[in-house]
């Protein structure tokens, strides 16, 4: 493989993990305080059909990407109300939250969309640093990509610190790790939950929104197609680390942006063998990395007032 | 009079919203909803070509709902339907050339023996790795899932293409190899009565067998099982195999009673609604067909809807979450009560 084509992919590595990414860090900080949400999936085909039906109402994915993270912010406190305020079983909660993601999005997208063949999406523009972007091998590698990519691997830097450096991030992991110690020195448990649990839908919005209006150009139903469980694996393999998500993303982008790359040169293998790589590398990730001392003691337990 | 809780209203309140967005979304489209409702209960129930067709849509979630309650009765969250129904059907598919000549009464059981094993190996994979390695099995699922549908979309067109090579779909069953017919008139087949037996089969070993119990216990609380000598990670694969087992049992009958062959899509949707399905049911294998009709009866009904009026087909996920939430806070009722 020559020079030109491995930049290429990994270029487009970066591109495909972005989705991954920022729904990986939105559930990294809500299963930190204690909330485990298996419903990205849903969330994150709301953000995506949000985003495009908003950017083509505003002319600009700007407001496709507002609509998408306040839409994923709202499915995130209806879990965070279910799982936090009524502390039901948070496993159930999340696979309602894919039901309605799955029916309001296609629900949506037949209503504003049927009909049209063709809808031009406005996109996001690739950022354009002059010189800078024109460096060979860099230059697509570095300097060539939305401006939303970058947001992404600066909020994975952010979290970090944020989560290892800061009393607020003592406060998310002791919700987490031990929610009747934070209580007893006064933190309310449920309120610190619930707006992780905000947070983490608005970050899977922002994943569905990167899908259908940075990645790709337009809605398809079910386009989300299992990535909001391998952004959750992501957490997992990452041990719930913001930096680890970011390398665990950018790894399945490339494998995932790899796997279509890799189809031409092999015509004799049937090409749904390279469809399935990212899902098999994501089970033995999740085989690999699951008994892990990193998880938040208080997962998806419901804290009670004694 | 019944006194609620704060809890317990902020909980119907939560409903109610909900209510009121199933509503906001058909007036959306520019609908009466009393015209929905109408056609909804009309169409799903009460003709005789959508009762029929209601019954034929619930052996399959029927079978399905059956092994996704066993599964989370023990805590184990199944949510790889799909992906073992695909791989059950396939299954049994490859065998199918090899049984067709044998007589129907030995080759029909056999046929679906096949496909309650491959999907018992779907699940089981599964099984391995969570009871083997840790992994969590809702996410280990869905990646079969996508696995097994993109395997299935590899064997119709390829070593199960049928032999014109020109659609990508396998060859027809075998006259022998199909579940006959019940009524005349109706598509409704024999696996009608695979699913009651498999229903009486599952409440058994729920309710009457040490195993029924050590999965309701394991699921209640995990070290208390171990302090019984349970040992939660057999349970864990054994019931994912079972799962699997009847998500399997599921798509062969769907094949041999329906579809008459493998074809792309023919179970899609299946998975998830067997999840409202076991949950709507409280995991009890005797109210898993009750759920399994209501829910088949609603998608009769949908697509009526879509078919007659402006409301997209989609809206009954919708319902479904809505119903599923629902479940959370019929949940919490009685805690209230308690208090």
């Amino acid at each position: 493989m020559d020079l030109m084509l491995l930049t290429g992919l990994l270029a487009s590595g970066v591109r495909f993990a972005m989705p991954l990414l920022f729904a990986a860090l939105g559930e990294t900080m809500g299963q930190k305080s204690g909330v485990l949400n298996v419903g990205l999936e849903g969330i994150m085909l709301v953000g995506a059909f949000l985003a495009v039906a908003f950017s083509v109402a505003t002319g600009s994915p700007w407001g496709g990407l507002l609509a998408a993270t306040l839409g994923g912010a709202a499915m995130g406190l209806l879990h965070g109300f279910f799982a936090v305020r009524l502390k039901v079983d948070q496993i159930v909660s999340g696979l309602a939250l894919i039901l309605l993601g799955l029916g309001l999005s296609g629900f949506g997208y037949r209503l504003v969309f049927a009909g049209h063949q063709t809808i031009r999406v406005p996109g996001f523009e690739r950022l354009d640093l002059g010189p800078l972007s024109d460096l060979p091998v860099l230059g697509p590698l570095l300097f060539s990509h939305h401006l939303l990519a970058y947001v992404g691997i600066f909020m994975a830097v952010g979290l970090w610190w944020i989560l290892t450096r800061t009393g607020l991030g003592l406060t998310i992991r002791a919700v987490g790790e031990n929610p009747k110690a934070a209580d007893s020195v006064g933190i309310d448990v449920d309120k610190v939950r619930m707006r992780c649990a905000a947070f983490g839908g608005a970050m899977a919005g922002i994943g569905g929104a990167y899908l259908s209006t940075a990645q790709l150009a337009g809605f398809v139903e079910d386009m989300v197609a299992g990535r909001g469980f391998i952004a959750i694996a992501c957490v997992v393999f990452a041990r719930w680390n913001p930096l680890g998500v970011l390398a665990v993303a950018l790894i399945f982008g490339i494998a995932d942006a790899g796997q279509i790359r890799l189809q031409p040169f092999f015509p004799q293998i049937p090409y749904q063998f390279f469809i399935i790589l990212p899902y098999v590398l994501a089970l033995v990730a999740l085989a690999g990395s699951a008994k892990s001392a990193s998880l938040p003691a208080a997962l998806a337990q419901p804290y009670r007032k004694a | 009079m019944l006194v609620l809780d704060r809890d317990s209203r902020v909980a119907l309140m939560a409903l109610a919203a909900c209510a009121l967005l199933l509503l906001g979304l058909i007036a959306l489209a520019g609908e009466s909803p009393l015209r929905v409702l109408a056609i909804l209960i009309g169409d799903g129930f009460l003709t005789r070509a959508g009762l029929a067709d209601a019954l034929v849509r619930s052996i399959p979630l029927t079978l399905t709902g059956l092994g996704v309650a066993l599964s989370f009765r023990a805590g184990v969250f199944n949510i790889g339907v799909d992906g073992q129904l695909l791989i059950g059907a396939a299954l049994a598919m490859a065998c199918a050339p090899i049984l067709g000549p044998l007589p129907s009464a030995l080759a029909l059981p056999l046929l679906l023996l096949a496909g309650t094993l491959g999907g018992a190996i779907w699940g089981g994979i599964a099984g391995i790795l969570k009871a083997r390695f840790g992994a969590n099995e809702i996410i280990a699922t869905i990646m079969l899932n996508y696995i097994a549908i993109q395997m299935v979309s590899w064997l119709i067109r390829g070593p199960l293409q049928e032999p014109m090579g020109i659609f990508p779909r396998s060859e027809k069953l075998a006259a022998s190899l199909r579940l006959p017919i019940l009524f005349d008139g109706t598509r409704l087949s024999a696996g009608l009565i695979v699913a009651a037996l498999a229903c009486v089969a599952v409440w058994f070993l729920v309710a009457r067998s040490r195993y029924g119990y050590a999965l309701t216990v394991t699921g209640k609380n995990a070290d208390a099982a171990r302090y019984g000598g349970i040992q939660p990670a057999v349970i864990a694969f054994s019931v994912l195999c079972l799962s699997g087992a009847l998500a399997g049992l599921a798509g062969i009958v769907e094949v041999s009673g329906l579809h008459g062959r493998l074809q792309e899509g023919f179970a899609g949707g299946i998975g998830i609604t067997a999840i409202a399905v076991a949950l709507l049911a409280r995991l009890s294998p005797l109210w898993v067909p009750v759920a399994a009709f209501g829910f088949a009866g609603l998608y009769v009904g949908s697509d009526a809807i879509a078919r007659l009026t402006a409301v997209p087909f989609p809206l009954v996920h919708v319902i479904e979450g809505t119903i599923v939430l629902a479940f959370l806070v019929l949940q919490i009722m009685p805690k209230a009560k308690d208090r």
